[in-house]
């Protein structure tokens, strides 16, 4: 965990630097008037100063780093990427083709090529009841509004 | 006299049939998921509250609240059987109760969990009608540097109890704060960070950050940490604890109930918290403490009726004082700001059929529960046999849906997804939700409370060091945060994550 303490603090000092920047943009105002930059700003330092402490902590630790070098397979990278990747496209497509006709290839997908692979026809029968049971709760029933896309579904 | 008529505005409010469904409905899914690993009740509430703007508000946070504790109940289920906890407040449930279920008695820790956890409901119950009205007089006298303090406290509470490194946390408590200041000022009306998006003008939104570090996060980890779980075959019977299996747990129920109630009314509290520090007691105060973790019915008994107990005292800070015990009443916080009603020492006087119609809703809502769970247990055993491969896509759905519905908005489900991939990171690199959704919550009432205090005080923040109230909130906070500074000082171990 300490290459990963390490890298990770990082990641926040820079992000705490970007905040210290983007709120400098702001009023700071004064202390008996304090401006829009005022918090941002104490927490963009705060964040700064605890992620150098964090990153001293994890320098200076004498702990035996576990073996990282298989910290994830590849096969794993690809199933989560995976995933991600048909989410995205499903907020992309959402209100072009329609909750119904997005809805019942999202769950192909998933079904299909998520965590265990299932046959065909279980993946388009629980699929369609799944998008159409979820259609007629949200819809129907909750009166939700949802895309109807270009099919008008 | 005051009580008895609080009572009945109580349950004249829970006896209308819509309020009775939604309060069934609520434990209903509340031990559903308790039951269900991989999916708490954190999760689960905001992936329903989108759907609750349809309804009251009184129905909305009966069913929510029914959720909360009835997790409690359900969590122990899984513990018991299948070793693995259904939610994080029945961790230490399975040291015990899995080694109960071995022995064949499995029924007699089934049952005496779900009849401490009734105990403790209506115990709690009791407390919360005795305790919130007078709390809510005293916090009518705070002003903004007590309200700071307070948040101040509660904050550092659930750094302190953090499970990992409280650096991390104090980093995680000021990205939260952080995020909660995107959006329009609304001292000044000046945009902050918004980068001219429409969407973050009005802030980041609560739901698609909740749903993305706690839903979908959820889901992308245990797509690679896949478990096989088995259920421990084992006949499910005697369910009523027998005289003896009363006489040994009874003292351990009644001081779980206790300890869990004040662990759930401290800000940064909960019930997780509480289940572990009920353990640590019963261990301590037991006669055979050896016999810990190999199937003593203390250790069941009195975990869970103190988890339950916490999450129900948890509502009383939330209702009272408007501050969030823990993240379920930021959520719920959340719901209520947007139900429009404030949440505050006003509420019980400016709405009486809500504060009163949770109270009788919990005393109902147990009993539904105690049905639930005992006679019914069945009923959740053959649930715990879906498996995951097939819910995970409905939980993703739900998600995105739940998102979408709010204010029909595709950026918000940008938005939750890039939080499930920071959520997910943050699990991995060992960085805790909790500290940033709770720091994120109260992000805009910590900084009216700051301004207004330095406003009043003219810039000095001795404000917050010379008014009794305000000063030993600080004082105690301070003393957290120092303690573990102090050489040879060091932190217990902690509960793996505050609900």
């Amino acid at each position: 965990m300490r290459r990963y303490d390490q890298m990770s603090s990082l990641v926040w000092l820079a992000f705490s630097i970007y905040i210290c920047i983007a709120s400098s943009r702001l009023s700071f105002g004064s202390f008996d008037h304090p401006g829009p930059g005022f918090l941002p700003l104490l927490v963009g330092i705060f964040l700064g100063m605890f992620s150098i402490i964090a990153f001293l902590q994890a320098y200076l630790s004498k702990v035996v780093d576990e073996t990282t070098s298989s910290w994830y397979p590849k096969e794993r990278w690809k199933k989560l990427i995976g995933v991600l990747t048909v989410m995205f496209a499903y907020a992309f497509c959402l209100e072009i083709l329609g909750f119904l006709l997005t809805t019942f290839l999202l769950l192909i997908f998933l079904f299909r090529y998520g965590m265990e692979p299932k046959r065909w026809v279980v993946a388009i029968g629980a699929s369609g009841i799944a998008s159409l049971s979820s259609y007629a709760v949200f819809e129907l029933w909750l009166r939700t509004q949802l895309p109807r896309g270009i099919f008008g579904f | 006299m005051d009580l008895l008529s609080n009572l009945s505005l109580a349950f004249s409010v829970i006896f209308q049939p819509n309020n009775l469904l939604f309060c069934f409905i609520g434990c209903v899914i509340g031990t559903l998921i308790g039951v269900l690993p991989g999916i708490g009740p954190v999760a689960t509430i905001s992936l329903l509250l989108p759907s609750t703007f349809h309804m009251s508000p009184v129905s909305a946070i009966i069913m929510l609240a029914g959720i909360y504790y009835g997790a409690m109940y359900g969590g122990s289920t899984t513990s018991i059987l299948v070793n693995i906890p259904g939610e994080s407040a029945s961790v230490v449930t399975c040291l015990d109760g899995y080694q109960m279920a071995r022995q064949g008695r499995a029924g007699p820790a089934l049952g005496i969990s779900a009849f401490g956890s009734f105990i403790a409901g209506t115990v709690a119950t009791i407390l919360i009608m005795l305790v919130a009205p007078p709390l809510a007089m005293i916090a009518l006298k705070f002003g903004p540097p007590e309200y700071f303090s307070l948040m101040f406290l509660g904050l550092t509470l659930l750094i302190y109890l953090a499970s990992g490194s409280m650096i991390k946390a104090l980093m995680m408590a000021c990205v939260g704060i952080f995020l909660g200041t995107i959006g329009t000022d609304t001292i000044s009306g000046i945009e902050r960070f918004t980068y001219r998006s429409y969407t973050l003008m009005d802030g980041i939104g609560l739901i698609p950050v909740i749903m993305g570090l706690f839903g979908i996060s959820e889901v992308l980890l245990n797509i690679d940490e896949a478990s096989k779980q088995e259920i421990y075959k084992t006949r499910i019977s005697n369910l009523l604890p027998t005289l003896r299996d009363w006489k040994d747990s009874i003292v351990s129920i009644l001081r779980g109930t206790f300890l869990g109630f004040f662990l759930g009314i401290l800000p940064g509290g909960g019930a997780t918290i509480a289940s572990f520090g009920a353990y640590a007691v019963e261990k301590r105060f037991s006669k055979h403490p050896e016999k810990f973790g190999s199937g003593a019915i203390e250790g069941v008994a009195g975990p869970e009726s103190a988890n339950n107990a916490a999450s129900q005292a948890s509502f009383i800070p939330l209702l009272t004082l408007g501050i969030p015990a823990n993240v379920v009443m930021a959520i719920l916080l959340g719901a209520l700001m947007i139900y429009n009603i404030k949440p505050g020492p006003l509420l019980i006087k400016n709405h009486p059929d809500l504060f009163w119609g949770v109270v009788g809703s919990m005393y109902i809502g147990n009993a539904m529960l105690l049905i639930l769970n005992v006679p019914l247990i069945g009923v959740w055993v053959k649930i715990l046999k879906i498996p995951y491969p097939i819910l995970f896509p409905l939980i993703l759905l739900f998600c995105l849906i739940g998102v979408y519905s709010v204010n029909n908005s595709i950026v918000e489900i940008v938005i939750m997804i890039i939080f499930g991939i920071v959520g997910y990171l943050m699990k991995k690199f060992r960085y805790e939700a909790a500290p940033l959704i709770l720091a994120f919550v109260l992000s805009p009432l910590l900084e009216n409370a700051l301004r207004q205090s330095l406003l009043m005080s003219h810039g000095s923040f001795s404000i917050f060091f010379t008014r009794p109230i305000s000063l030993i909130q600080m004082v105690v906070a301070i003393l957290l945060l120092a303690l573990p500074l102090i050489p040879g000082f060091k932190k217990r171990p902690k509960a793996e994550e505050i609900d």
